[in-house]
């Protein structure tokens, strides 16, 4: 039988492993988009950026999960972690996890679609931007799902 | 997700966001409109200076001559056929290097359309893109053979040799040497078709072809019409051995055509060209020559282009799309600039321009 503790930290490494994972992902399908149109269109880059900057926020969505898992581990020769924690801290870990690399898929394709599309339009912004937030809004969903598990542990 | 999408996602999405940055400086039909306005060429310049055009534009004098203006528009598309190639990967790039193959074509054609001319090489050179494969050392060794059968050898291509057959460079008049530029050019349309028929699949392949076969229909139209201007009897030995919606049982028909007015009248019933086509008889009336179709092929691939371009984004058609609107609007602005140069009226300019 495993330890609590084994699921606990395997939840918190999920937690920070795979968002980092989903950041990347939104970051490098977006920024080579972003960095293109700006050759032709500087001036929206700025804009565009917002991208990046939401894709990296699943990264800190992962770290506040995974540290506020951390918190709830009891210190060394305390008492034993209980089996229903453990269970509540690796889902609250994978759930963020899994949710980080699915939205920062969506991020980086909506991303890089609105840079291509404000490159050609650049009127579009306000109207292309939504995709990209309406993506960031699954991680949230996940993001919420996973502190409720965590500090219920 | 097919497998090509998420290629063109991942690793294409620099050239896409790229090719859609360049297309929102295209000129529109109203831009151009008001440039074939502008009483001199040096306004012209004025208006273009800012916009992709700059850089080329620049290097030009206030006495250049609109020969000059014209190849500086020109050289402006080639650094845009370059760029792109330069920053795509993988299979954007091979695909944008065998677009970049079709213009070995067009200097053939060109080659030959001067040498009939009785131009000189060097006159030849001024006006030639920097694009395709061949080298001007190349070019400069193919100038100096005197038969179409030693320089179809040279390209090593039998059945571009075979579409020459019995045709010969000297004493070509001028609406031979526009039927040889149009076997020239369905030869190198062919290639490309064949390059995207074989190597690319799915939606990359979807995409393109419309443009390619079209291209290659409306070549073959070309050439039959011609080759009826000139009273050649043999015409389906000229035409490139590819349909696309010009079926084998509308080409017999148009070939079988007793006279030239008869063809014309028959490219009406084509139901896929027939926007473009259906005042193809009243159009030679007018002007008694074949050129305005080469304004109705532009036509036809702006309208196709412009469908791609609003379509589904992640396939390699919208690299085409926009290289075919580049393409177009340069030989626009080209005619704008000439026309001005030459002193015609907006309204003599307007008809010379697709858009």
């Amino acid at each position: 039988m495993v330890d609590a503790i084994v699921w606990a930290s395997i939840g918190i490494s999920l937690a920070v492993f795979l968002s980092v994972i989903g950041a990347a992902l939104g970051i490098s399908i977006a920024a080579p988009a972003i960095a293109a149109a700006g050759t032709e269109r500087p001036e929206i880059v700025s804009k565009s950026l917002i991208a990046t900057i939401l894709a990296e926020a699943l990264a800190i969505y992962g770290l506040v999960v995974g540290l506020l898992s951390i918190f709830k581990l009891p210190a060394a020769g305390a008492a034993a972690l209980s089996s229903d924690s453990g269970f509540r801290l690796f889902f609250g870990g994978t759930i963020m996890g899994v949710a980080s690399i699915a939205a920062g898929f969506g991020i980086g394709t909506s991303g890089g679609a609105l840079a291509s599309a404000t490159a050609e339009k650049p009127e579009l912004f306000s109207r292309v931007v939504v995709p990209l937030i309406l993506a960031e809004a699954l991680a949230i969903y996940a993001f919420v799902a996973a502190l409720l598990l965590v500090l219920q542990a | 997700m097919p497998a090509e999408t998420l290629v063109h996602i991942l690793r294409d999405n620099y050239t896409e966001a790229k090719v859609r940055g360049k297309k929102s400086f295209l000129l529109e039909r109203q831009q151009l409109y008001s440039l074939a306005e502008f009483r001199t060429q040096t306004e012209i310049l004025g208006f273009l200076a800012d916009g992709p055009y700059g850089p080329e534009l620049s290097k030009l004098q206030e006495s250049s001559s609109p020969v000059e203006v014209e190849r500086a528009v020109r050289m402006s598309f080639a650094r845009s056929v370059k760029n792109l190639i330069s920053t795509a990967k993988g299979g954007v790039k091979q695909f944008l290097v065998e677009y970049n193959r079709r213009f070995d074509a067009y200097d053939l054609a060109a080659l030959v359309l001067y040498k009939s001319q009785g131009k000189s090489w060097e006159e030849y050179l001024a006006t030639r893109l920097p694009l395709g494969i061949m080298n001007e050392k190349e070019l400069h060794r193919l100038y100096s053979v005197e038969d179409l059968e030693t320089l179809t050898s040279v390209v090593g291509d039998e059945d571009l040799a075979a579409r020459l057959e019995g045709i010969k460079l000297e004493g070509l008049t001028p609406d031979k040497a526009s039927l040889v530029r149009d076997i020239f050019n369905g030869w190198g349309e062919e290639r490309f078709y064949g390059f995207i028929s074989e190597k690319l699949g799915g939606r990359d392949k979807k995409s393109c072809l419309p443009i390619v076969g079209s291209s290659i229909d409306l070549l073959n139209l070309s050439i039959m019409l011609r080759s009826k201007l000139i009273g050649i009897s043999d015409i389906q030995t000229h035409l490139v051995p590819i349909q696309w919606k010009l079926d084998r049982k509308a080409i017999i028909q148009l070939a079988s055509s007793e006279d030239l007015a008869l063809a014309l009248d028959r490219l009406a019933g084509l139901r896929y060209y027939r926007k473009f086509l259906s005042g193809a008889r009243q159009r030679y009336e007018e002007t008694k020559s074949l050129s305005f179709l080469e304004l109705f092929i532009r036509m036809h691939m702006l309208e196709l282009s412009k469908e791609i371009l609003l379509g589904f984004p992640y396939t390699m058609g919208i690299e085409l799309a926009f290289l075919v609107l580049k393409e177009n609007e340069a030989r626009n602005l080209a005619a704008v600039v000439s026309g001005v140069g030459a002193g015609l009226k907006p309204e003599q300019i307007r008809p010379l321009v697709a858009a």
